[in-house]
């Protein structure tokens, strides 16, 4: 067969972020042949992204104490000689198999134990105008400015809720973005929850005390339970309407004003990537504050299949603190499996009380119900499917409320997303007391060549 | 376009060509082709099947499919791939 090609390897790892990176440098340590397969150009993940090579931004680009950490990883991976797959699409895993397609060539890794550390993604709510060209996630600017060294634009909103926003305003702000208002959806009281929960987690306090300190220095306010309501303009965005929210989350629409701007960056927390997860049938659970759907570990980071390990995001919001404790455990645990060295029960602690810091800080940011009001009847809640928010209802009242029954009546989430973008928002705004189901994974899990597909190199 | 947005004070490697519907665009090596549209003041990549009304980069980062462009008539995401010199692409059609 023409263009398939097997690459083999101890164990196989998804994701060079801080957890893929964490344990691929555990088990390299123990003598471990691996693999990391990532579908950036560079190591990092979305949190320690790096510029292309060739580029030197000096000390340009804002960074948090929190990065050191980062940095230290990506250079003992560089100097294990680490082996990483950049630009690789995973589409299809089964256990021991992990297939996917490189420079459209299709690709085999064949390995004993799998590394499942792929990260999360942006969750969004519909509002009004944001199909428009220039409402981006908050991560898609942090991309822009980590990635590239560039500025989404001149005049930014910054909008949401969540831990991340801070990033998002000083990124933005040190790539010479006028950042005219950064609205976090949450009340001030969630502040000061996130704080008590975070006390005695010296790194996490000292990174709140730079993004604190960051903001003050650049005059910029951060207003708490505010929201966008919607964004106008013309092919563009060229203004966005803004305002506060009730004590449910809703919008105040008295109010509501206009800001100028020509990029809005929203984001309403994060998504766990569990795709892969659910094809390789792992257990998994619904966990709202961890950002929806998250794959079930034992404290060894064991999923329910018995050689694929689960580290960082994937079993819930955490960031890269959590994910880095994780990655060493499931490193760790693999170790001792293949070799002779025991697992040391101290780093499973230590991952613990991570989660837990992580996890004081996601239930401040959970979003309030009265939030979804800001999607209209005629908001696009399908952005794939062009389905507005008035069809996904009727559909549910015709086939179920559920996220199954409105896709089957309107084709909401069966887009080439998979219903990433809209699935959970599908759920939150019409299926009012249901518990989510359970996303439905489909080969591929990502679109690739059908060449891709049907060329599958076998061993 | 009224400012660079890309940051003053980068290194950055050398200038190269490509051509979106037929236009010539600079970019920088190592820029996806999102990003350098993005730079250029091209936020329209394609249109929505509906209505027609432009769509464009969301997530940046290969989950959303908001960014479909072509190349060579098949469907790509622009975050995800990279400018090179002499690339032709196309808007991406109905998703
Ligand atoms: S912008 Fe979302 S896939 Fe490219």
């Amino acid at each position: 067969m023409s263009g398939a090609r097997v690459l083999e390897a101890q164990v196989g790892i998804v994701g060079a972020g801080p957890g893929g990176m964490a344990a691929a440098l555990h088990l390299a340590r123990a003598g471990i042949t691996v693999v990391l397969l990532d579908e950036g150009f560079r190591a990092g993940g979305q949190i320690y992204r790096q510029l292309p090579e060739g580029y030197d931004a000096g000390h340009r680009i804002s960074e948090p104490p929190s990065h050191r950490a980062g940095n230290h990883l990506l250079d003992a991976v560089a100097r294990e000689r680490i082996r990483i797959v950049h630009g690789a699409t995973v589409w299809n895993a089964r256990p021991g198999q992990i297939y996917y397609e490189q420079n459209n060539e299709s690709w085999l890794l064949a390995c004993e134990q799998i590394v499942l550390a792929p990260g999360a993604y942006d969750r969004c709510v519909p509002f009004p105008g944001w199909t428009l060209p220039g409402v981006i996630t908050a991560g898609a600017a942090q991309v822009m400015v980590r990635g590239f060294a560039v500025a989404p634009g001149q005049r930014a909103l910054v909008c949401g809720t969540g831990p991340l926003l801070l990033p998002t305003v000083t990124a933005l702000a040190s790539a010479g973005v006028k950042v005219v208002a950064a609205l976090e959806a949450a009340p001030r009281s969630a502040m000061w929850a996130a704080l008590r929960g975070v006390i005695g987690n010296g790194a996490r306090m000292r990174e709140a005390l730079f993004y604190a300190r960051s903001l003050l220095r650049r005059g910029i306010r951060l207003q708490w339970g505010a929201s966008v309501f919607a964004a106008d303009g013309d092919g563009r965005v060229q203004s966005a309407l803004i305002g506060k929210l009730d004590q449910q989350g809703a919008p105040r629409p008295e109010t509501a004003r206009r800001i100028e701007v020509d990029v809005i960056c929203a984001g309403f927390g994060l998504v766990p990537a569990i795709e892969l997860g659910l094809l390789l049938s792992c257990a998994a659970r619904y966990d709202a504050p961890r950002g929806g759907h998250c794959l079930v570990v034992d404290e060894q980071q064991r999923t329910s299949v018995d050689s694929v390990y689960a580290v960082g995001e994937i079993v819930g919001i955490g960031g890269a603190e959590v994910a880095m404790a994780e990655g060493r455990v499931a490193g760790a645990a693999i170790a001792a499996r293949l070799t002779s060295v025991s697992f040391d029960p101290r780093l499973a602690l230590h991952a613990r009380s991570e989660r837990r810091a992580a996890d004081a800080m996601l239930r401040a940011f959970q979003l309030r119900p009265g939030l979804f009001s800001i999607c209209k009847p005629d908001t696009v809640v399908c952005r794939c499917e062009d389905v507005t928010s008035s069809q996904a209802a009727a559909a549910g009242e015709l086939y179920g409320r559920t996220t199954r029954g409105i896709k089957m009546g309107c084709r909401a989430g069966m887009g080439p997303c998979q219903a990433r973008i809209c699935g959970l928002n599908l759920h939150d705004i019409f299926c009012d007391g249901v518990e989510p189901d359970l996303p439905v994974a489909q080969v591929p899990v990502k679109p690739v060549r059908t060449a891709t597909m049907i060329d599958v190199p076998r061993r | 376009m009224s400012r660079d947005l890309r940051m003053d004070g980068v290194l950055r490697p050398p200038e190269i060509t490509f051509t979106f519907a037929g236009q010539p665009i600079s970019a920088r090596q190592g820029e996806t082709i999102a990003m350098a549209l993005w730079v250029a003041g091209q936020k329209a990549l394609r249109n929505s099947s509906k209505d027609g009304a432009p769509r464009g980069v969301l997530c940046n980062m290969g989950i959303c499919y908001e960014c479909l462009v072509r190349i060579e008539g098949a469907p790509v995401r622009a975050c995800m791939v990279l400018a090179t010199e002499g690339l032709n692409v196309e808007p991406g059609g109905k998703s």
